[in-house]
């Protein structure tokens, strides 16, 4: 009998050429799921989906969109929620 | 609403939530703003209205807005850009061995140079002296 984790589906199978022409079969851990907006639920574009040993050596720049609210909030949810805070400021 | 010396709040980009003042109205949809973003060309649809309004020229400088900007009690600060900083390449060490060997070979040689230049520095430092007695 093989080893447990080459039976079990908690590992995810990636197949990889090595140089000789064969292929290989890697047991990996499973990447967590995607980034979603805290506004309207939508997966965020531009967050990386990686083990938090491979997020340590991604620059933070590369790691959510570079604007207010960048990694928390969709484009679209940023837009209306400043339009929100300006308007409230200038009704005071 | 849109027009020059208008004041915006930026909603789209790194720029967004900073507010700005419409320089110039360009052809189609775009302005040009300044302020507490970067001074650049922008879509109406990027921006935020507000019902304030400064005088200002068209194509007013950055500085004329930075004092209007100052007047508000904001500051606006200005990010220098970054010089080219010039590294040492690095060399293989074979290559590195074969400088060495070139130095070594080309000293006596920078020697003899040198005493050549002081040399026509003295000759160079005569005549000028005999100018100066002219004068």
């Amino acid at each position: 009998m093989v080893e447990g984790k080459k039976r079990s589906r908690t590992f995810r199978r990636v197949f990889k050429k090595t140089p000789g022409g064969n292929t290989r079969k890697y047991y990996l851990k499973r990447k967590p799921g995607k980034a979603h907006c805290a506004g309207c639920g939508d997966v965020l574009k531009g967050v990386p989906r990686e083990r938090p040993y491979k997020m340590q050596h991604i620059p933070k720049t590369k790691k959510r969109p570079e604007r207010p609210y960048g990694g928390v909030l969709c484009s679209k949810c940023m837009r209306n929620k400043i339009i929100e805070q300006t308007r409230a400021v200038s009704k005071q | 609403m849109i027009s020059i010396g208008r004041m915006c709040v930026k909603i789209a980009g790194r720029d967004a939530g900073k507010k700005c003042i419409i320089i110039d109205i360009l052809e189609g949809p775009f302005v040009l703003i300044d302020g507490e973003t970067r001074r650049k060309r922008c879509n109406i649809s990027h921006l935020e209205l507000l019902e304030e309004k400064v005088e200002i020229k068209k194509n007013a400088s950055h500085e004329e807005i930075k004092e209007i900007f100052a007047k508000k009690g904001i500051t606006i600060t200005d990010t220098k850009p970054k010089q080219k900083t010039v590294r040492p390449k690095k060399l293989r060490r074979s290559k590195l061995a074969q400088e060495v060997k070139t130095e070594t070979a080309k000293k006596p040689a920078a020697k003899t140079a040198e005493k050549k230049t002081k040399a026509k520095k003295a000759t160079a430092e005569k005549p000028k002296k005999t100018v100066k007695k002219e004068e």
